[in-house]
């Protein structure tokens, strides 16, 4: 990829085309574009209540039906708003971990983990070599609520990846860690997404958050007036 | 409970410490005596004479098998009927649609709403009217459609009832916003809204149902008003034995029937534990095989839709017979609609209820914000009891107490058993918002130099209108649907809209029935709209109340 950027044709994997989002006749979202390269992220930063989590929720298809949105939601040269949720390939990631408190540790990222590795005890082994590669060895039978914040956190992340999206989104995943943990678990993140080499979209209102080399879009500017 | 006291009585004001006692009096008032009575109540149940007249009396087997048909079907209908309707609904406009009606849906009394169903569903009733036509009926078929002898009519009545009751709790915890979130991020990986359901949401629903649906069977166990009206008669179900049997005035009899209600605590307990092993079994799910399944089409039906449409097709035949004149099988509408059965109707059981039930919450009301202020909460568990615990010993319990005492067959006596059940549910709805009360407008108020009950009049109760207004109209209708308690304590003699529909619904008239169910509606449908629109216009000049 990186190559075929340097000859100057930028391969794009995820795309929005005059998004616009009104909820009872109030435009909450004014013509938003963009595109993200696989690799890459790109940072929405805007005050609460400027309706970055809304376009977010338009992305993953769980939009609340109160709200009006039309727009091209394009991934991998394919067009994809009218999919249903689960048939997006888009992985998420909120400000909570979220990992299903009824499942261990283990179970979570096999819940994640395509049918495609089978059988119990393959999915089982892939499973304890990702927990190894995240410095959670031995992790798997933990209940997830025995876990440190920053453990959950990165349990939460590699669930979200093992699921193998074509688009990353994250929801102010930082916010509720503590300092030390944010600036550790921000590197681990951008780490994963550039290995997985897919598009990350991070909705912030901390410029702390947005990774060095990363695009900023302020949504101040696409707010109607 | 010494070392509470003390604490609490220590370090505090005078004044406090009489608020402390305050409140523990109030609630000893209420439960205490029943402790004693349940003694006395099932002290003839401790011989073996009792227990072999039991096992020998051929109507037993017959009533516990309908029982267990109706109690069990009934609990496991409605809880199908509730998740169905969830998970049909849940995240849609659907939902807020269900959620808006259910205040109506939960308010109709059981004895009203098992009346609109015997209208509905009785050979001669609305649903046999539809189809007649088809089936070239004249006459009432000759089926046994309702008051069945293996009480599957009185099962779906429960059922049609209670899983109102559970898609309400349901409601309270699918409102939870990481709930929510889970059911995005399963759909995310792939997994369609069926299969987040049943990997995701109902394993962390379904024991957090445990409690409600112990509720709905101890409700069912022991039901008298809707198994009079829907069940069996002959025998009639367990609850309406025993009841026969306890207010028997002979003591060999009255024993008998002291055994039969701790087979059927028995029988809850069984249950109890029946749902936490059942629990336990379920608990390690299957290791995620990772398979996911395609998102069907959405249907264009919604389960909804038959239960709601029975549900007011009730309410509409109450209201219908009520003004009903000729109106002969297989006629679907009456030939002409009049008020002469209203102008007729007899309002004493309905002012009745409402002198009984308004004076019921207006005592459990300062008895349980005094309690929920100064009370030890850690005792809290103990009042929920009745509401888990079937009506059938606790009534039979205070009926003991009010006998020993020589106070039984007035209103106090009425008014003082029905709250039981009334500070319970009030204490239940309140608990949330009392204990979500920002602490440091109290602290604010003291500082003014108010004293603490001071501050709580003025300031914290007033603030909390609308969650006391809500669970007085909850209290209200509690006490308005009290059968057993009003029944056991007013000796039979006091008259209320409750015990008047049960008693009605034996005879021939529908009209005068029909208007009668109509007025128990009434009641707590009215204390619902008025506890919704009382705060409203007491607070129309305070935005921050809203």
């Amino acid at each position: 990829m990186a190559f075929l950027k340097n000859m100057g044709e930028y391969i794009v994997m995820l795309e929005i085309k005059h998004l616009c989002i009104s909820k009872q006749g109030q435009v909450l979202v004014n013509d938003l574009n963009f595109k993200i390269a696989a690799g890459d992220f790109l940072s929405l930063m805007g005050p609460s209540g400027s309706g970055k989590s809304t376009v977010l929720s338009w992305i993953v298809g769980s939009l609340d039906e109160a709200f009006q949105a039309e727009g091209e939601l394009w991934m991998n040269g394919q067009r994809r708003d009218a999919l249903a949720i689960s048939a997006r390939r888009v992985g998420v990631l909120f400000q909570d971990d979220l990992l299903f408190p009824h499942l261990s540790v283990g179970q979570n990222l096999a819940f994640a983990l395509p049918a495609s590795i089978a059988g119990r005890s393959a999915r089982r082994r892939h499973i304890e070599q990702t927990l190894l590669e995240i410095g959670l060895a031995g992790f798997h039978d933990r209940d997830p609520a025995s876990l440190s914040g920053g453990q959950r956190a990165r349990v939460g992340l590699l669930r979200a990846l093992l699921a193998e999206p074509d688009v990353l989104l994250l929801d102010e995943p930082f916010s509720k860690l503590d300092a030390v943990l944010r600036e550790q678990f921000r590197l681990f993140v951008f780490d994963r997404v550039r290995n997985m080499k897919i598009p990350a979209l991070l909705v912030t209102h901390d410029i702390a958050d947005i990774p060095a080399a990363g695009a900023v879009l302020d949504m101040g500017e696409h707010q109607a007036h | 409970m010494v070392t509470t006291l003390r604490y609490a009585l220590t370090g505090r004001g005078r004044e406090n410490q009489y608020a402390v006692w305050l409140a523990l009096a109030g609630v000893v008032v209420v439960f205490g005596p029943l402790l004693l009575g349940l003694f006395w109540a099932f002290l003839p149940a401790f011989s073996r004479s009792a227990w072999s007249d039991l096992w020998a009396d051929p109507e037993w087997p017959l009533a516990l098998g309908s029982t267990l048909i109706s109690t069990i079907l009934g609990s496991a209908l409605a809880l199908v009927f509730a998740l169905l309707m969830a998970v049909q609904c849940y995240g849609g406009a659907a939902w807020s649609r269900l959620q808006r009606q259910l205040p109506l849906l939960l308010s109709v009394p059981h004895a009203a709403f098992a009346v609109g169903l015997l209208f509905l569903l009785a050979p001669s009733g609305w649903l046999m009217r539809l189809l007649a036509p088809f089936a070239g009926w004249v006459l009432p078929p000759a089926w046994v459609t309702v008051q069945d002898p293996w009480g599957l009519s009185l099962a779906f009545a429960l059922a049609l009832k209670e899983c109102w009751f559970l898609l309400w709790v349901l409601a309270a915890i699918l409102a939870e916003h990481t709930i929510l979130q889970q059911m995005t991020i399963a759909q995310t990986m792939g997994y369609s809204r069926l299969q987040a359901w049943r990997h995701i949401l109902l394993p962390q629903l379904l024991p957090r149902l445990a409690w409600p649906m112990l509720a709905v069977f101890a409700y069912g166990l022991s039901v008298v008003d809707m198994a009079v009206i829907l069940g069996p008669s002959n025998p009639a179900t367990m609850a309406v034995l025993i009841w026969h049997w306890l207010s028997d005035p002979h003591p060999l009899i009255q024993a008998k029937g002291s055994a039969a209600t701790l087979v059927m605590g028995g029988l809850l307990l069984s249950m109890m534990v029946l749902l936490k092993w059942g629990w336990w079994a379920c608990r390690v799910g299957p290791y995620p095989k990772g398979v996911r399944q395609q998102t069907k089409a959405k249907r264009a039906w919604h389960c909804s839709t038959p239960l709601l449409a029975i549900s007011y097709a009730v309410l509409a035949g109450l209201l219908l017979w009520s003004m009903a004149e000729a109106w002969f099988f297989p006629a679907i509408w009456p030939e002409a609609l009049s008020l002469r059965v209203w102008a007729n109707t007899d309002f004493t059981p309905f002012f009745n209820s409402l002198y009984v039930a308004s004076a019921a919450v207006l005592l459990a009301l300062p008895i349980t914000l005094i309690w929920l202020e100064w009370g030890p909460q850690r005792f809290n568990t103990w009042l929920y009891l009745p509401l888990i615990i079937p009506a059938m010993p606790l009534a039979a319990g205070q009926y003991a107490v009010l006998l020993k005492m020589g106070l039984a067959n007035s209103y106090s006596s009425v008014i003082w058993s029905h709250l039981l059940w009334v500070v319970p549910y009030i204490l239940l709805t309140l608990t949330g918002p009392y204990r979500a009360y920002d602490q440091r407008f109290m602290v604010m108020a003291q500082a003014l130099g108010k004293g603490r009950i001071k501050a709580c009049l003025t300031v914290k109760w007033p603030m909390l209108m609308r969650p006391i207004f809500a669970a007085m109209a909850i209290g209200f209708s509690v006490s308005i649907a009290q059968y057993l308690p009003t029944l056991f304590a007013g000796g039979g003699r006091i008259v209320t809209a409750t015990t008047e529909a049960v008693a009605l619904s034996a005879g021939g008239n529908r009209r005068i029935l029909a208007a009668q169910a109509l007025l128990q509606v009434m009641l707590p449908l009215g204390a619902f709209i008025l506890a919704a629109g009382l705060p409203r216009w007491l607070s129309r000049h305070r935005q921050g109340l809203k």
